[in-house]
């Protein structure tokens, strides 16, 4: 009489513990797209692999090539109209990895792509060692701030350039420069390969919001790229950390006197990552499916409020920071509301945990 | 008179022996289980993440002697946590055991507040439970090795209080689910939920809004009843179907809610009877089967007076809410050790502001320095952790050098998917704020008419 019920609740137990395993392994195939609502998840994610980011890190590539072309020109006749001629193709590459720099996730992710290409303040200190010796490892985690953009803004514009590289450090900072170079453009190689071979598939596959999925990625991407432009952008060197005490050398593109231009691409291809480009198939799309057309429209405008607000302070930042403080502090101010709205009401409307990490939650 | 004989016979039925194999089942399954929850939350590298890598932890009121212990420290700690867990399941020096891993696993519990858990709580108290019944008397190594251990029957109320404390989670649970958002708008399942649309067959429906009611009904009508379904000879079969329907079902719609489901299935199973759980302990062994009645020796009426208290406060502690005024979502007065899982949808972040009064100058400070960026979320929408963070940076402040720092957060919030509005009035010195159990002025009110 006991065995029959241990026998029942026993068979019911593997029974749905089979229907379990089932269906968590069905749930990693992609065949069943839902489309209810007007909205697909899939498709977004299709646009933002396809029409967003890898063309960002394709151009990003193309820059890159030409960036060495002419820093090889300049390398070979360091003089000051050479600096001048070589400081557009400089922005324009820096510009373009703007774009990218908000799609740390996958591949990025893994190699820290955004760290190695654009940690800023760089610790000049140890560039100068790195070129007096002519000894360093940059793949190296701990050599982020000696690498990437601002490193080169530093070594191609810092106001020591032209004397070093004309000087008896000649040789070593031509050949740091290369080196910063060559390992930019095989991080970018080798991020750009690995998603048009593989990680595609398994970006465009996944529509869950869970921690790790894309969707939560880029929502914690969007909300980072934020926080950075309120603090080391704009605000810390400005001197909202430090009571007013001001740090103008600490700002993106400092030597090449670009922060305020960066700052807007930065926040402009955060606006067109946020809407999809304006295809319909976005985030902010995403957020009318959702029933949230009012705060999808609102973000929007404050992108575009922000960004133009980020237009009227005039570039070198370093110097605006003591002539413009009234366009700074309005500019902050729309930072701060827009960072909200990312972080507070986008990430609570499609149900994503802002914590970059993983752990059990109820 | 006729109340007086039912209460009377109510408590006569509950000094009767049974068999002591429901506990004895218990006290492997629960004891494997937190083993491997150990191991899990081991090797997801969490105990460096939680307890090893912040700076700053959130102690709770009356507990901020417990500390981390440093990196080699937890990783010990965690050790002790998971070899206490197998000598509880063996059944090996089992009081010892037992108290062990109660105070180990609380301890590390009580470090850090933004780590709470409903079910982190909840085995807390099971463990607690567990040091007082004599659940290493039967088919443990205990009696093997020591026979005169062995008992084979015990009064029903010991198995009765840990079916009592499961029955309070639910119906606590089903309790704090009565309210107009859960059950008259679906939220925040309508926000959960299309976010799962991934899953196969059913994923098309997650947008549609009965899907989100059904969930809501359903979970407020299982939570409420489950217990009572489950107690019932007649249903309980039935019932622990539907117990692993459901938390099958939530662990594939909500896989961040982690042990909890597991946890649950695992522990209703000492709903069974005696027999039951005989059959159980057979499989595992079949040659024990004792014809004879050996009872515990305990001092009863101490333990009486224990238990009755301890379920006293198991009643009172989740209803402190209703001494407080104001949402409860929104303050979250009374909200922890409540049994409110996955209840609200509640996000925010927030902005703290150091001033010197005697320079005017103000320091914003960037939280990721201080904080893990679970923890700035966590503490983003619960005024006690603002305040204790805020308390923090005044004296982080004032070692920089600050003279009487005083701090002030701007903080947004939003609540069950509307619009976040702002939290913390601006204008108050949260350093100079205390620490209590009294009502938080400082945070602004839900609604305008609200106090």
């Amino acid at each position: 009489m006991i065995s029959k019920k241990i026998r029942l609740s026993g068979s019911v137990i593997i029974l749905s513990m089979a229907v379990f395993i089932a269906c968590s392994k069905k749930s990693g195939s992609v065949d069943s797209k839902p489309t209810e609502n007007g909205f697909d998840k899939g498709a977004m994610l299709v646009n933002y692999a396809d029409n967003l980011i890898i063309p960002a890190y394709t151009t990003l590539q193309q820059q890159l090539g030409q960036l060495e072309t002419a820093v090889n020109t300049f390398i070979s006749s360091p003089t000051a109209a050479n600096q001048q001629g070589l400081k557009p193709i400089f922005k324009n590459a820096y510009l373009q990895f703007e774009h990218v720099s908000v799609d740390q996730l996958g591949p990025a992710e893994k190699v820290l792509f955004t760290n190695f290409f654009n940690t800023f303040p760089t610790d000049n200190a140890v560039i100068d060692g790195n070129i007096s010796r002519g000894t360093y490892d940059l793949t190296l985690n701990s050599s982020i701030n000696q690498q990437g953009f601002p490193a080169l803004d530093y070594v191609l514009f810092g106001s020591n350039a032209l004397q070093n590289l004309n000087g008896n450090r000649a040789a070593n900072t031509k050949k740091y420069i290369l080196d910063v170079l060559a390992h930019m453009k095989a991080l970018n190689t080798d991020v750009l390969d690995k998603w048009k071979n593989s990680y595609r598939a398994e970006f465009t596959g996944n529509t869950k919001s869970d921690a790790g999925s894309p969707i939560a990625f880029m929502i914690n991407q969007f909300a980072f790229e934020m926080d950075q432009l309120k603090g080391p952008r704009i605000g810390w060197p400005y001197g909202k950390q430090s009571g007013g005490v001001q740090y103008p050398q600490n700002t993106e593109g400092y030597s090449a006197g670009i922060s305020v231009a960066l700052a807007v691409e930065n926040l402009t291809s955060l606006k067109s990552m946020f809407n999809g480009n304006g295809s319909g198939k976005g985030m902010s799309d995403y957020l009318v499916a959702l029933n949230k057309q009012q705060l999808s429209t609102d973000v929007i405008k404050q992108f575009d409020v922000t960004i133009n607000s980020l237009k009227t302070i005039p570039d070198p930042l370093s110097t605006a920071l003591i002539n413009n403080k009234a366009q700074i502090d309005a500019a902050y101010r729309e930072v701060q509301i827009l960072l909200t709205l990312i972080k507070t009401d986008v990430a609570s409307a499609t149900g994503v945990r802002i914590t970059y990490q993983d752990t059990d939650g109820d | 008179m006729k109340w007086f004989k039912l209460i009377q016979f109510s408590f006569s039925r509950l000094q009767q022996p049974v068999s002591a194999a429901p506990l004895a089942t218990f006290r492997m399954l629960f004891g494997l289980m937190m083993f491997a929850g150990t191991l899990r939350f081991w090797l997801n590298g969490w105990i460096d993440d939680l307890y090893v890598k912040p700076h700053f932890y959130f102690s709770y009121m009356g507990f901020e002697w417990v500390h981390p212990l440093g990196g080699t420290g937890m990783h010990v700690l965690f050790i002790i946590i998971a070899v206490a867990s197998l000598l509880v399941a063996a059944g090996l020096w089992y009081r010892i055991s037992i108290i062990t891993f109660f105070l180990s696993f609380t301890y590390v519990e009580l470090i850090d507040a933004t780590n709470y858990l409903n079910h982190y709580y909840f085995i807390s108290l099971i463990g607690f439970l567990l040091i007082w019944l004599p659940a290493g008397g039967f088919f443990s190594l205990d009696t093997y090795f020591n026979p005169k251990l062995r008992i084979t029957k015990v009064p029903l109320w010991m198995i009765g209080i840990i079916r009592l404390q499961i029955g309070l989670v639910y119906f606590f649970a089903g309790l704090a689910k009565l309210n107009t958002d859960w059950m008259l708008h679906a939220i925040p399942m309508k926000i959960w939920l299309p976010a799962k649309s991934h899953l196969p067959i059913i994923g098309q429906f997650m947008y549609t809004n009965w899907i989100a009611y059904l969930f809501s009904w359903f979970g407020a009508g299982y939570d409420l009843l489950i217990a009572f379904f489950l107690i019932n000879r007649k249903t309980r079969p039935m019932a622990y179907l539907v117990v692993l329907g459901f938390h099958i079902a939530t662990a594939v719609f909500f896989p961040s809610i982690g042990m909890f489901p597991y946890v649950m299935m695992v522990s209703s199973l000492i709903f069974f009877g005696s027999a039951t759980h005989l059959n159980i302990l057979q499989l595992l062994s079949r040659s024990r089967t004792y014809s004879f009645t050996l009872m515990p020796k305990l001092n009863t009426s101490f333990l009486k007076w224990m238990l009755g208290i301890y379920f006293l406060i198991q009643l009172v502690v989740p209803l402190r809410f209703l001494l407080y005024p104001g949402h409860l979502f929104w303050y979250e007065e009374g909200y922890r050790f409540s049994w409110r899982v996955m209840l609200m949808e509640k996000s925010g972040n927030t902005f703290f502001y150091v001033k010197e009064p005697s320079t005017g100058k103000t320091y914003e400070v960037d939280n990721s320095k201080f904080l893990t960026p679970l923890q700035d979320k966590m503490m983003s929408t619960q005024p006690d952790l603002i305040l204790r963070y805020a308390h923090y940076l005044a004296t982080v402040y004032q070692q920089r050098g600050l003279i009487k720092p005083a701090v002030y957060a701007d903080c947004y919030v939003a609540l069950n998917g509307e619009r976040s509005r702002p939290f913390v009035d601006t204008t108050v010195n949260l350093a100079a704020q205390s620490l209590s159990w009294k009502h938080y002025n400082w945070v602004l009110p839900y609604k305008s008419n609200e106090k």
